[in-house]
């Protein structure tokens, strides 16, 4: 037997700057280069070329300064020590990360009741709900009270309430003067929370402006959605081979299907949904104003042809 | 940096505090022990009393090696599991430092096991152990076992490139618990093998602590065997450092840290 090793170029010549206090977002379809690019930025993966600098430290030479002076918080259930309790989870980073024996347990105090989870805080944390969870990550990546934080699709896999309750913390995060550097599969989060939005797609940045500044990409354009139920690949493959359609974005899997067509036909177009739908219950069609989404979906395809 | 001594500290308590979350810890520290002592008492019944020390401190250093090959190969396994090597890995501290911590209390944690065989084979098989001179048998018992925790770090820098270190530490256990001559003296094994015996920390503070709990006349020959274990262990450290820095740089440059 034997396994062949491939090399993949994950991310290729992506350039962009952080200011201090700015929340940058990162965004990019699955395998885009999002992750690994953090992961470069934090020391966990040297690059094969180029330079990057985080708060004026070289990635490649000067790593325990990188590290010393940042926050990771990767999300998702794991990366905690579930046997254990809160405080004994911050306390290992915080030796980890060389916090003052003077400040450390303070330090953990404070971060657990800003994190409302002082109550539990000695519970094991196999106990913690989802969102307590996500809650203990980010009191760990602010263990060493970091100038730069990055945080790695913190709400992905969390109900909407833990999720809004995620990004209200980020919001705070930023009121206290911290740089943060996200990245998210979701548009509405990005264009909620982050100052500057990087558009990441097979390691290339394709795209880099204000969320608003993305949107004039699809100012000329509207978006016809559709919620229905019986659509097809083939029929949502028949609108992108429609001159006028900009992109197609089909969530086909729930009950309720919902297809977004991007146009500069306006609502001449629906005629034309219509016929190609005719085998397909349609409940409801709208036409709405472009969303940074809808430049997101825009800007990819774009990139694709 | 962080300050290695917190670090290896911190890393010993997060260990500890594992090993006390977790009750299975009874089977290898607690039962095994006795199922061995009672296997090997009863090979060497009949046998005068030197064999009985053998079963006994054999057994001991068995469960104390066998527990920090296990750990070390676990050690980084148990990071990969909890999704907590990124993070581990990420932080300014040394993973040498971590580990270090982790090895060291998991010999300790093997040391009960020792301890737990020393009181059945006194308490229930009645073996005789007259210990010719405790201070130094538990001198020469804790160098053992640091020396048994630095030869863990070096088999534990290799297993961050492998997700298989259970398959290598099922391999690894008996073969050094054999020629360290845990349970036998090593001039019964073939005279090939014995440069591999010879650079084992272990091989040199098993024959210490024989010395120690046979003769109250500490002969010159237990302050030799402490010596050399004492220096192997150090060239252990060494090598252990040299490996943590190079397979950590592979890994981050191949990316294959947590996926390995």
């Amino acid at each position: 037997m034997r396994r062949k090793k491939t090399q993949v170029t994950a991310v290729k010549d992506v350039s962009f700057e952080v200011d201090y206090g700015e929340l940058f977002g990162l965004v990019g379809p699955n395998g885009a280069g999002k992750t690994t690019t953090i992961k470069m930025l934090t020391t966990m993966l040297i690059p094969t070329s180029g330079v990057a600098k985080v708060l004026g430290y070289d990635v490649k030479k000067d790593v325990t300064k990188v590290r010393q002076n940042i926050g990771i918080v990767l999300g998702g259930e794991r990366g905690l020590y579930t046997r254990v309790n809160a405080i004994d989870n911050l306390r290992y980073f915080a030796d980890l990360y060389g916090v003052p024996v003077s400040v450390r347990d303070k330090r953990i105090k404070e971060l657990l009741q800003f994190m409302g989870l002082w109550d539990r805080a000695k519970d094991r944390v196999e106990t913690y709900s989802k969102g307590m969870k996500q809650r203990l990550h980010l009191a760990r990546g602010l263990i060493n009270d970091p100038q730069l934080i990055f945080l790695d699709e913190p709400t992905t896999g969390l109900d909407p309430e833990i999720a809004k309750e995620t990004r209200n913390m980020i919001r705070e995060l930023i009121e206290k003067g911290k740089t943060i550097l996200l990245t998210t599969h979701y548009m509405f989060e990005a264009d909620e929370l982050c100052k500057r939005v990087g558009i990441i797609r097979n390691g290339e940045v394709v795209a880099l402006d204000t969320p608003s500044g993305l949107k004039k990409y699809v100012m000329d354009t509207s978006v016809v959605e559709v919620q229905g139920f019986g659509i097809t690949e083939n029929e949502v493959a028949k609108f992108k081979g429609i001159p006028d359609v900009l992109a197609v974005s089909a969530d086909l899997n729930e009950d309720k299907q919902v297809l977004k067509i991007q146009t500069t036909k306006g609502s001449e177009i629906i005629s034309e949904v219509q016929q190609i739908l005719k085998n397909s219950r349609i409940y409801d069609l709208n036409i709405k104003e472009p969303t940074l989404e809808d430049a997101y979906l825009r800007l990819i395809e774009g990139s694709r042809k | 940096m962080p300050e290695t001594h917190r670090v290896i500290y911190s890393a010993f308590r997060m260990a500890m505090l594992h090993w006390m979350a977790d009750p299975q810890w009874v089977i290898p520290n607690i039962i095994a022990p006795f199922v061995f002592t009672f296997v090997a008492l009863t090979l060497f019944a009949g046998a005068d009393g030197s064999f009985g020390l053998y079963a006994v401190l054999g057994g001991g250093m068995m469960g104390m090696w066998g527990n920090t090959l296990y750990a070390s190969g676990f050690a980084i396994d148990f990071e990969r599991w909890q999704g907590t090597l990124e993070e581990v890995v990420a932080a300014p501290s040394n993973l040498l430092h971590v580990i270090t911590g982790r090895s060291v209390s998991n010999a300790l944690f093997g040391l009960t096991n020792m301890v737990a065989i020393l009181l059945i084979a006194v308490f229930v098989f009645r073996v005789p152990l007259g210990l010719a001179n405790p201070v130094l048998f538990a001198f020469s018992l804790v160098l053992t076992l640091l020396s048994v925790s630095a030869l863990g770090l070096i088999f534990a820098s290799s297993f961050v490139l492998t997700r298989s270190a259970q398959i290598f530490t099922n391999g690894l256990e008996f073969p050094i618990y054999v020629i360290s001559g845990s349970m036998f003296p090593i001039a019964l094994l073939p005279f090939w093998t014995y440069p591999a015996s010879f650079i084992l920390g272990p091989t040199w503070g098993i024959q210490a602590i024989r010395a120690a709990a046979t003769s109250a006349d500490v002969p010159l020959a237990f302050w030799s065997d402490i010596g050399i274990m004492l220096a192997i262990t150090v060239a252990y450290v060494i090598v252990a450092a040299l490996l943590f820095k190079l397979v950590e740089t592979k890994s981050r440059r191949d990316g294959t840290l947590v996926q390995a």
